[in-house]
C-alpha cells in the first residue's frame, strides 16, 4: 500500500508552478485558495493521484470531488477506498 | 437551404447505429440514439399530457445530464421553446419564471419545501422517459421560427437573451458538417454547459449524421476522457490551457489524457494562445480555432481543408465577414440568429444588429488576402493613453501568458498614463521573481507605449465561483477591475517594471 500522504504531496508538487519540495506542502491548506489550483487543474490533479494510488476513479462522484478541498481531504478520501484489484 | 436538420431529427427516429454516452465520475451510461429518440418521445408525450406545447417556453437550470438532453429534444418535438440557464449565473429559479416568461423551469439538484410555482426537479424527466413513447403529430418549423432562447455569457455585463432561429441553427449544422464531415465512428465529446446552444448542436448532429456523442461535465471531463477515447473534443482555450499545463508538468503524452483516437480538437469562444495551439499540433492533435458570438453563431472556422494558425479561419458557408470603417468585424448571415435581442436593455439590439442580417461584433480584426480572419481584440478593450495612442490589450496579455509565469493576465489603465496588469499566477503560490522577470520580457518585446508599469498579483485564482471568469473561462474585465480597484489605483501597489 503506497504511503498516500507522500504520494499526494509528490503529485501536487508536480503540478504547482514553483515546484515546491513535497515536504513543504501543508495538507490543511485549501488547494484552490492557497495553492491556486483552478477547477480544471484540481480535477487533473485528482485524476493523477487516483491513477498513482491505483484507486478507481469511478469510486468518486462529482460531489466527492467538490468536498476535497485540502490535501488532507484527498488522503482521507483515498484511504477509505481499496486499490483496484 | 437544403433540408432542415431540426425538422428531420424531430420527425424521424434514427436508423443509424450512433450512440449517446453520458459519462461522469459517478458512472457511465450508453444508449443507442434510436432509443434516446424513443425516450425523448416519451418525455414529449408526458409534457403534452400536462398541457405544455407550442407557444410555451420551458426553462432548464441544471448541470449536463441525460435529462437535459431528453428535455431539449422533447421540447423540439412538441413545439415548446427552451431557455437554458447556466447554473450559478442566474437568480433563484422562481425568479426566472416571471422574468423570462417561462411556463415551467426544470432544475437540477434538490428543491426545498418552499418550491415556488412553476419550478420542478429535472429528475422528473427520468420518470417520463420510462413511459411508452408517444405517437406525436410531426412538428414542422419554418426557418424564421425560434426553438430556444440563449443567453450571452455575461463576460460583458448582464446576460442578454437571444431567440435563435431554426434557419440559423440548420445553417450552422450544415456548414460544420461540410467542413468536418462527422461520421459514424466519430465520437464527439461535449463538456461545456448544455445551456450554451452550440453544445446542443452536437446532439442534433449525432441524431442526423449517425456519429456518437459523449456528454459529460467540466468537473468530470479530464477524468473520463482517457476511457471515452473521443475522436473530437469540443473545448475552449481555458480547457486546452489546463491540459497543456498538466501534460507539461507530468511529462505524460497527450494520448494519456485525450485518448488515442483524436481526429481533431475544436476551440472557440475566445482567442487561443499560439503556444497552446503549437503544443497540441506538435503532439499530433490537430486543433482548429474559430470565431463567433452568440449573436452570429459560428462565423469563421479553421478546418482540415483551410487552416492558417494564428487566424480564426475563413467565413463559414452562408456567412460573410468584413470590416467596417473602424476596423470592427462585421458578420452578415444568410440565416441570421435573429435581428434583435429578446431580453436586453434599451438600445442594446440597435448597437449590434444592423440591417441586412449584419451583426457588428465589437471586435477589431483584419482579413488577409485569402479571406482568413485575425481577431485583434475587443474595440472596448482598446486603451487610449493620454498621449492619444490606442493600445489593443489582447496581444500584450497573450504575450504575458506565454511567458508561463501567469495563467491569466488582464490589462487596465487606471490613471490613463500607464498600463497595469492584474495577473492570476495559478497554479501554485505566486512567484514574484518569475513574474518580475516575465514583466521585463513582455516589455522588452513590445512597443514603448505598450509598456506595463506594474503587475498586481491576484489574491486568489480567477474562477467561475468568484465571478472573475465565465463558464467558458474568459476573464470578466469589469469584475476584475472592481475587485482590484484599490490596488489598481494605488501607484505603489504591485510588482513594478524594473524591480528584481
Amino acid at each position: 500500500m503506497p504511503d498516500l500522504d507522500d504520494l499526494t504531496r509528490r503529485q501536487l508538487a508536480k503540478v504547482l508552478r514553483n515546484a515546491p519540495e513535497p515536504a513543504q506542502i501543508d495538507p490543511d491548506l485549501d488547494l484552490v485558495e492557497a495553492y491556486g489550483l483552478t477547477s480544471l487543474n484540481k480535477v487533473l490533479f485528482l485524476t493523477s493521484v487516483c491513477q498513482a494510488a491505483e484507486v478507481g476513479l469511478d469510486t468518486f462522484t462529482e460531489d466527492d470531488l467538490a468536498r476535497m478541498r485540502t490535501l488532507g481531504d484527498v488522503v482521507a478520501a483515498l484511504e477509505v477506498h481499496p486499490k483496484k484489484g | 437551404m437544403t433540408e432542415s436538420v431540426l425538422n428531420r431529427i424531430v420527425a424521424r427516429r434514427p436508423e443509424h447505429a450512433g450512440t449517446l454516452t453520458v459519462a461522469g465520475l459517478g458512472g457511465t451510461r450508453t444508449m443507442p440514439l434510436a432509443e434516446f429518440h424513443d425516450r425523448a418521445r416519451a418525455v414529449a408525450g408526458a409534457l403534452r399530457r400536462e398541457g405544455f406545447g407550442a407557444g410555451d417556453r420551458v426553462g432548464v437550470l441544471a448541470p449536463n445530464g441525460l435529462e437535459w438532453a431528453l428535455l431539449d429534444l422533447a421540447c423540439l418535438m412538441i413545439g415548446a421553446q427552451t431557455a437554458g440557464f447556466e447554473p450559478g449565473k442566474f437568480g433563484a429559479p422562481g425568479e426566472l419564471v416571471g422574468r423570462y416568461d417561462l411556463a415551467v423551469v426544470f432544475c437540477g439538484g434538490p428543491l426545498d419545501g418552499d418550491t415556488p410555482p412553476g419550478v420542478r426537479p429535472i429528475a422528473e424527466i427520468s420518470g417520463y422517459a420510462a413511459e411508452t413513447p408517444a405517437a406525436l403529430d410531426p412538428v414542422g418549423y419554418g426557418p424564421q421560427e425560434c426553438t430556444t432562447v440563449k443567453f450571452t455569457s455575461g463576460s460583458t455585463g448582464v446576460p442578454k437573451g437571444l431567440a435563435a432561429t431554426v434557419g440559423s441553427i440548420d445553417s450552422s449544422l450544415h456548414a460544420v458538417q461540410a467542413l468536418f464531415e462527422h461520421r459514424p465512428g466519430d465520437n464527439l465529446l461535449v463538456f461545456l454547459p448544455l445551456s450554451l446552444l452550440q453544445q446542443r448542436y452536437w446532439l442534433y448532429s449525432a441524431l442526423r449524421w449517425g456519429h456518437d456523442l459523449t456528454l459529460t461535465t467540466y468537473q468530470s471531463v479530464f477524468a473520463v476522457m482517457p476511457a471515452v477515447r473521443p475522436t473530437v473534443v469540443m473545448g475552449v482555450p481555458g480547457f486546452f490551457n489546463a491540459a497543456k499545463q498538466h501534460l507539461e508538468s507530468t511529462g505524460q503524452a497527450a494520448t494519456a489524457l485525450f485518448g488515442d483516437r483524436i481526429r481533431y480538437l475544436w476551440t472557440g469562444s475566445a482567442p487561443a494562445d499560439p503556444a497552446v495551439l503549437r503544443f497540441f499540433t506538435d503532439a499530433g492533435l490537430p486543433i482548429f480555432e474559430g470565431y463567433g458570438l452568440n449573436e452570429t453563431c459560428i462565423a469563421t472556422k479553421n478546418h482540415p481543408g483551410a487552416h492558417r494558425p494564428g487566424s480564426a479561419g475563413k467565413a463559414l458557408p452562408g456567412k460573410e465577414v468584413f470590416l467596417d470603417a473602424d476596423g470592427v468585424v462585421c458578420v452578415r448571415s444568410d440565416h441570421p440568429v435573429n435581428t434583435a435581442y429578446t431580453y436586453a436593455a434599451p438600445g442594446e439590439s440597435e448597437r449590434i444588429f444592423k440591417p441586412g442580417g449584419v451583426v457588428r461584433t465589437g471586435d477589431l480584426g483584419r482579413i488577409d488576402d485569402d479571406g482568413f480572419l485575425y481577431v485583434l481584440g475587443r474595440a472596448d478593450d482598446v486603451i487610449v493613453l493620454d498621449n492619444g495612442k490606442k493600445i489593443i490589450v489582447r496581444p500584450i496579455e497573450a504575450r504575458f501568458r506565454a511567458t508561463g509565469a501567469v495563467a491569466e493576465c488582464v490589462l487596465f489603465c487606471p490613471q490613463q498614463t500607464e498600463l497595469v496588469a492584474v495577473v492570476d499566477p495559478a497554479p501554485g503560490r505566486a512567484d514574484a521573481r518569475a513574474i518580475a522577470a516575465a514583466l521585463g520580457a513582455v516589455n522588452a518585446a513590445g512597443e514603448p507605449d505598450e509598456r506595463i508599469a506594474r503587475v498586481i498579483v491576484a489574491d486568489e485564482p480567477f474562477s467561475v465561483g468568484n465571478g472573475l471568469i465565465t463558464a467558458q473561462f474568459k476573464p470578466i474585465r469589469k469584475n476584475i477591475r472592481a475587485r482590484y480597484a484599490h490596488r489598481l489605483d494605488d501607484v505603489k501597489e504591485g510588482i513594478h517594471a524594473g524591480s528584481r
